[in-house]
């Protein structure tokens, strides 16, 4: 039974995450409960303690409807419907700046590292695009 | 006694009621929507936006109040946290790209994150808005449910976040071909530690188009920044609020 599978890698996942926040609050860590639960399965999974088809249909099936799980969060939007006119627009600018100067900064940035890499290791920079991957 | 007794377990009832049903209507417009987004493919059609159109207009036309919406809405809120472990899952499978681009990965994402939340930060405080809104600026660039988390354990609010990382996403997804070409970004490598870095899920999946490196460097990106952005949340804002 598929779905029965799916429901106990489901707990076991809350189970991470209730460790996690238990974690979090024991040593007073600055980062959320979840992705101490987060760091800690990444890390059992790569130490073979917990074998991957423990948690996979659980991680897939999550993830598959993941969007769902924050709409009602998102709902919330409708006691802060100011943001969407007047000075609110404003923010949306600066959302829009902000996100092309991140993107900006993380590609240069890690191009950069990856042809320094790259030398290192078979002494050629970075890989230009091919055309046909620009157009589909 | 027994009356207030019976009277509470029927308010018990009507309450489980309710919430069963803000549940499965909150579950069924999702798969709706996620059925039309399925068909067009269009960024501006995904579900998360779509669905919560929906119900933001369902509220506002019934003048149901959030907190009545809550009542359901708050058991669907709590798979958030084992989703957010969920993440560990494609990390792990992805590992060997994680490890063969470590300084790439690691490197980008932090200076992606400090340029991206330093600069929210100061064009949002220095144009005087609130240190509500400009704590939920901060963690933008995260995949909503980190982000979230961030953002109200900052004292951020999680509905202002969760738009404002729909924003951020939909300008990687949007205008990411545009900002290629005008910054010169070529490399395979930095197109997908890019978009990633800045707009998450949305950008992922616009790194569809340049190749299958791409996608892989912006999903295990999209993980990192999630769990740097975390760890250095809370120290950029106290750099600018100390």
């Amino acid at each position: 039974m598929k779905i029965i599978r799916i429901i106990v890698q489901v707990i076991l996942l809350y189970l991470f995450y209730f460790v996690g926040d238990y974690l979090q609050k024991l040593l007073h860590l600055p980062v959320s409960g979840s992705i101490v639960g987060l760091l800690l399965l990444f890390a059992l999974l790569l130490l073979r303690v917990i074998p991957l088809k423990w948690i996979e249909d659980g991680a897939t099936t999550i993830l598959a409807y993941l969007p769902l799980f924050f709409i009602p969060a998102t709902a919330g939007i409708v006691n802060h419907m100011d943001i969407f006119s007047g000075r609110g627009l404003l923010l949306i600018l600066i959302l829009i700046v902000s996100s092309v100067l991140t993107m900006v900064a993380a590609a240069h940035s890690s191009h950069w590292l990856s042809s320094l890499n790259n030398k290192r290791r078979v002494g050629w920079s970075g890989k230009r695009l091919s055309e046909k991957g620009k157009e589909i | 006694m027994e009356w207030q007794e019976i009277k509470r377990k029927g308010e018990g009832n009507i309450m489980f009621f309710v919430a069963t049903g803000i549940v499965l209507l909150n579950v069924a417009i999702y798969l709706m929507m996620s059925a039309v987004y399925k068909r067009f493919r269009i960024p501006v059609l995904i579900p998360a936006l779509t669905a919560t159109v929906i119900i933001v207009g369902i509220l506002v036309y019934f003048h149901i109040p959030y907190d009545t919406y809550m009542i359901g809405g708050q058991w669907i809120n709590k798979l958030l946290g084992p989703a957010v472990v969920s993440l560990a899952y494609p990390l792990y499978k992805q590992r060997n790209v994680l490890v063969q681009n470590l300084p790439a990965i690691l490197g980008g994402t932090v200076v992606g994150l400090l340029i991206g939340m330093s600069s929210g930060l100061l064009l949002a405080a220095g144009l005087g808005f609130s240190k509500l809104y400009v704590l939920s600026i901060l963690p933008k660039s995260i995949t909503t449910p980190v982000a979230i988390q961030i953002s109200s354990s900052l004292g951020g609010d999680s509905s202002l976040t969760s738009v404002f990382v729909m924003i951020a996403g939909f300008t990687g997804a949007i205008g990411g071909p545009w900002i290629m070409k005008l910054f010169r970004i070529r490399s395979e490598v930095g197109i997908g530690i890019g978009l990633g870095t800045a707009s998450h899920a949305l950008g992922t999946a616009k790194a569809l188009e340049y190749g299958e490196k791409s996608v892989s460097m912006s999903s295990v990106a999209m993980t990192v920044c999630a769990i740097v952005g975390s760890c250095i949340g809370p120290l950029v804002v106290w750099m600018i609020y100390p």
